[in-house]
């Protein structure tokens, strides 16, 4: 019950504060206007104590009691400064973002850099996700955390907002900021169980895109240049003192697959994206190259970590209404 | 040894941490319940040391806590044990007891960083409990420097996943005490402080042990040990009393039982009283003693009277137990007369004697009389016969039989003050003249550096007072007649005679150890009168020197909220200036100054540009600006990479000539 009205007090105060601070910059100095404070229930039932102290010690009209009652008391004060001091004039940077799967759980990389000359304690993210776990930030140093969001769904998974927050130094206080930054992760669309074969290899023997690559026909001699592979130097050439060789191939015989959207008659548009998401991870696992084909989208046959990537983005970042109109 | 020491901390370094904070939290546990030592119940101890012993052996052996029902009804029976042994839980001493056993179950479940704090939060109470007992200088040291290791435990439970060496911990705790501290100060010079108590509590049951006694039986004790503790102080406004006169007046007793002698219950009608030769104002703070007597020089004339009476037998008694240092301003005088007759009742009690007992001794009183011929000669006779028989003063004397007066008298022959003013005054009283014992305390020792007599347990002593007709209650010492020295010159001397010494005589003969002693007194003083014993009247008097005169509790209540928004405005300006950022590079200021302004003429810097790069591309856009511009980036690319590009040798003319442009440059 209590919890519960906890957490939506939590809610409100946060779409409060998003309302009241709009989109933070990226890279963004902590102000101390923007940082709230609270005392922890430790903080209360120390509080409790004191107050219990402090009746004691005027009962008995003892005046150390009451001199270490206020000592504490002040000692407390002291604490609220320091915790809220350690997060003030703090740096956040959002650091990159690895894309996820949809089903898997984003991480959202958070930098937090102290310029001050004294170190940082016990800082931590948090949102309603969970918590980071608290570090330190040595003067002058920067550390990152990870925030870790469930992404249930392809897309871009926006994080939402999130707390920085501290309980330094004796978890009596507790400071927090709310921080809206505007990340964004790119989600994949899940890859459906492999079942469905993909398209077979097409092989493209016409004119040579690349003569680097491929070695089927022989195409001639260049002049050598240092880095050449050996075992491609003109030995013979060489033997009739013609100078120093490569021979070149051209016209290579190229397999790829080609993925394309309309070739899966039958299936939802979610259900396509899964398969061509699939189709690509094993085509690239496998070290093959692919070509993509959806509404809107052609992508040439390559290979390469880059080339997934810009296939899979276009995958997650597909809208199917935009396609079509 | 010191191999073995050093190997042994690098093993405790290499502790888990949850093992270290356990041991850490334990120690300081035991700090801070260490002072309730002398006045708590043994078993209690013992059973939070097994609590403690128990959880740190399932730490190390990894065993499960135990299950939550036991760790239930072992709190429960604990807790049924304190109150079945101090029968209440009112009070201090139940209060510590509860204490110290709720720490020690609550140890036995500690799992969290959350019952570790509730751990050093009970110690800090027991901290704060032991202050209830104990407000000497001699153990605010301790105090301090648990309070200190209390507060670095409890930060370093708070790193939860880096550790923060103990060093660090104690620095920055220690700052944090530093400026804390005049905070405290401010509040505990400014908060109103109420007179009395608005919760009657039990006394503490450790405190009562020393000091007078309500009854005297003198053939009861066979080894008076003599304590050198204070029993209280006293300034005097101006001279002081000569040392024969100083005879500090406490429980006078009138009933006596053959062997005990006792304090009346019932009152009687009180006398009036005048006072003969000088009289002395002065001003005594006493010990905390539990009991309800206020030590006056022989006779008081003047008291607070709001909070004191006199008693018909001049004795006199607060409102309240003196359960904290309190002080009296008194006058007195060492002489008096009594007009009027002697109430009846008074001389029915002070004549009074047990039937069948001291036989021999009230016959020899009757006889002494007889040959007197009057009170006065029968008085001096017992005098001189104290003195010029075989009566010895002794601290160890023997015990005495049933008939206590008669045993003395005639057979053991030695004792002290208790024994001759027993004797004394029980022979009066057979000859027919009223007579009371009077106890209290005889003499004092004067301390040069802040003027104060300092009266000490081991000067307790007894007298008689007789009831002359024509000339009223008369002090009589019989005492003096045996042991001149006891009263001219204090207890030391008397013993010496007789080959006896007190414990801590040596330190009284020392003329440097003296030095130190009554040096240490003074800070004591100091100590009791400023800050132990800082009231109403010492608040009342450090406003009017700051010149609020007549203060009241709105100004001293908004005085304290002024304290409070100075700390938080000092506090805040403190710690932003901690804090501030590392000192800039002047030259990446002015280049960042210069980016801005371009920036807000909307051609700001990609984050991949270079100097070179960006003022190509603003020049492109804004080819009016390419003459300052090029100059600047000139500048600063020389300053920046050029070869004296860092430090005290960057180009001085050369910076302040880029700021110029960069100031200038109108976008």
């Amino acid at each position: 019950m209590l919890a519960r009205a906890l957490a939506a007090l939590r809610r409100k105060t946060r779409t409060w504060a998003r309302k009241r601070h709009g989109i933070d910059s990226d890279p963004l100095i902590l102000s101390g206007r923007r940082i709230y404070i609270v005392p922890s229930s430790l903080g209360i039932a120390f509080s409790l104590m004191l107050f219990a102290m402090f009746l004691g010690a005027m009962n008995y009209a003892n005046n150390l009691a009451l001199g270490l009652t206020f000592m504490l008391g002040a000692l407390a004060l002291t604490a609220m400064h320091y915790c809220h001091r350690n997060l003030a004039g703090l740096h956040i940077r959002s650091a990159a973002r690895e894309p996820v799967f949809a089903g898997q759980t984003a991480r959202f990389r958070i930098a937090l850099e102290n310029d001050a000359k004294v170190a940082r304690y016990e800082l931590t993210i948090a949102n309603e996700h969970g918590i980071a776990n608290p570090v330190r930030v040595e003067a002058g140093a920067r550390v990152v955390l990870d925030l870790e969001v469930p992404a249930p769904h392809r897309g871009l998974l926006r994080l939402d907002s999130f707390e920085i927050t501290t309980r330094h130094p004796f978890g009596m206080f507790r400071a927090w900021a709310y921080l809206n930054m505007d990340l964004r992760c790119v989600v994949y669309p899940k890859p459906s169980p492999r079942g469905l074969p993909p398209p077979p290899l097409e092989t493209d023997t016409g004119g040579a895109q690349d003569a680097t690559r491929g070695d089927e026909d022989f195409a001639g001699l260049r002049a050598f240049h240092p880095g050449d592979s050996p075992r491609r130097i003109a030995w013979k050439a060489y033997a009739r003192e013609q100078g120093l060789h490569v021979k070149v191939y051209a016209g290579t015989a190229v397999t790829s697959h080609s993925f394309d959207w309309d070739a899966l008659t039958g299936l939802g548009a979610e259900a396509r994206l899964s398969q061509l998401c699939r189709w690509i991870e094993d085509a690239h696992a496998a070290g093959r190259a692919f070509g993509l084909r959806m509404p809107g989208v052609e992508i040439a046959p390559n290979v390469g970590p880059g080339h997934r990537q810009r296939c899979l983005t276009a995958l997650a970042l597909f809208d199917e209404q935009a396609a079509h109109g | 040894m010191a191999e073995a020491r050093a190997l042994r901390w690098r093993v405790a370094a290499e502790w888990p941490p949850t093992l270290q904070r356990l041991v850490w939290v334990i120690i300081a546990l035991t700090l801070s319940v260490l002072p309730h030592a002398a006045h708590i119940r043994p078993w209690i101890m013992l059973l939070a040391a097994g609590a403690a012993a128990l959880r740190l052996a399932i730490e190390v052996k990894h065993w499960q806590l135990p299950p939550k029902w036991l760790r239930g009804v072992l709190a429960f029976v604990a807790f049924l044990a304190v109150v079945l042994d101090y029968r209440t839980l009112n009070g201090i001493d139940a209060g510590t007891a509860l204490l110290v056993v709720m720490a020690g179950m609550k140890l036995m479940e500690t799992r969290t960083v959350r019952d570790l704090t509730v751990i050093v939060f009970l110690s800090y109470f027991a901290l704060f409990a032991a202050f209830l007992y104990n407000q000497s200088l001699l153990t605010l040291p301790y105090m301090l420097v648990t309070a200190w290791l209390l507060t670095v435990t409890l930060m370093r439970i708070h790193q939860t996943t880096t550790s923060m060496s103990v060093r660090e911990a104690a620095g920055i705790t220690g700052k944090m005490f530093a400026q804390a501290l005049p905070l405290a100060i401010l509040l505990f010079l400014l908060f109103p402080r109420l007179p009395g108590q608005f919760w009657a509590v039990v006394p503490p049951r450790g405190a009562a042990t020393t000091g007078l006694s309500d009854e005297m039986s003198p053939g009861d004790v066979s080894d008076l040990s003599v304590s050198g503790e204070l029993a209280f102080r006293a300034k005097f406004a101006s001279a002081l009393p000569p040392a024969r006169e100083l005879y500090w007046r406490g429980p006078v007793m009138h009933e006596f039982d053959g062997r005990t002698w006792r304090q009346r219950r019932t009152p009687f009608m009180p006398q009036e009283v005048t006072a003969v030769g000088t009289t002395y104002r002065y001003e005594v703070m006493l010990e905390p003693h539990q009991r309800r007597w206020i030590f006056a020089l022989d006779v008081a004339t003047d008291w607070p009277q709001r909070r004191v009476i006199r008693a018909s037998d001049l004795q006199l008694w607060s409102d309240a137990p003196i359960s904290t240092l309190s002080s009296f301003r008194l006058e007195s005088a060492t002489a008096y007369a009594v007009s009027g007759p002697l109430p009846k009742a008074m001389r029915d009690a002070d004549l009074r004697l047990p039937g069948g007992r001291n036989e021999r001794s009230i016959a020899l009183a009757r006889e002494m009389r007889e040959r007197a011929g009057s009170d006065q000669a029968f008085v001096a006779a017992v005098l001189a016969k104290f003195r010029d028989e075989e009566y010895f003063y002794t601290l160890e004397p023997p015990r005495l039989d049933l008939n206590s007066v008669d045993d003395f008298l005639f057979n053991t022959r030695r004792g002290f003050c208790e024994h001759f003013a027993s004797a004394f005054t029980m022979l009066a009283r057979a000859a027919g003249i009223p007579a009371r014992v009077v106890t209290g305390y005889q003499g004092g020792e004067l301390n040069p550096m802040s003027g104060y007599l300092l009266i000490r347990q081991s000067e307790a002593h007894a007298w008689s007072e007789v009831w002359l007709e024509g000339r009223g209650w008369v002090r009589v010492d019989p005492t003096a007649a045996v042991a001149p020295e006891r009263i001219e010159r204090g207890l030391d001397a008397a013993l010496t005679e007789g080959g006896e010494s007190l414990p801590g005589s040596f330190l009284r003969r020392n003329a440097l150890l003296t030095q130190v002693r009554l040096a240490w007194d003074a800070a004591n003083t100091f100590w009791n009168n400023q800050v132990v014993a800082f009231g109403e009247a010492q608040q009342r008097w450090l406003l009017e020197r700051l010149n609020i005169g007549d203060a009241d509790w709105e100004e001293l209540g908004l005085a304290l909220v002024l304290a409070l928004v100075a700390f938080f405005a000092v506090m805040s300006a403190y710690l932003a200036w901690r804090f501030r950022p590392r000192a800039r590079d002047p030259l990446a200021q002015i280049y960042e100054q210069l980016c801005r302004k371009l920036a807000r003429r909307g051609l700001p810097r990609a984050a991949h540009e270079g100097p070179s790069d960006y003022v190509a591309r603003v020049v492109q856009a804004r080819p009016e600006l390419s003459h300052h511009l090029l100059e600047a980036r000139n500048l600063y690319v020389a300053l920046r990479y050029g070869p004296r590009s860092w430090g005290p040798q960057l180009n001085r003319s050369e910076l302040s000539r880029l700021k110029f442009i960069v100031n200038q440059l109108k976008v």
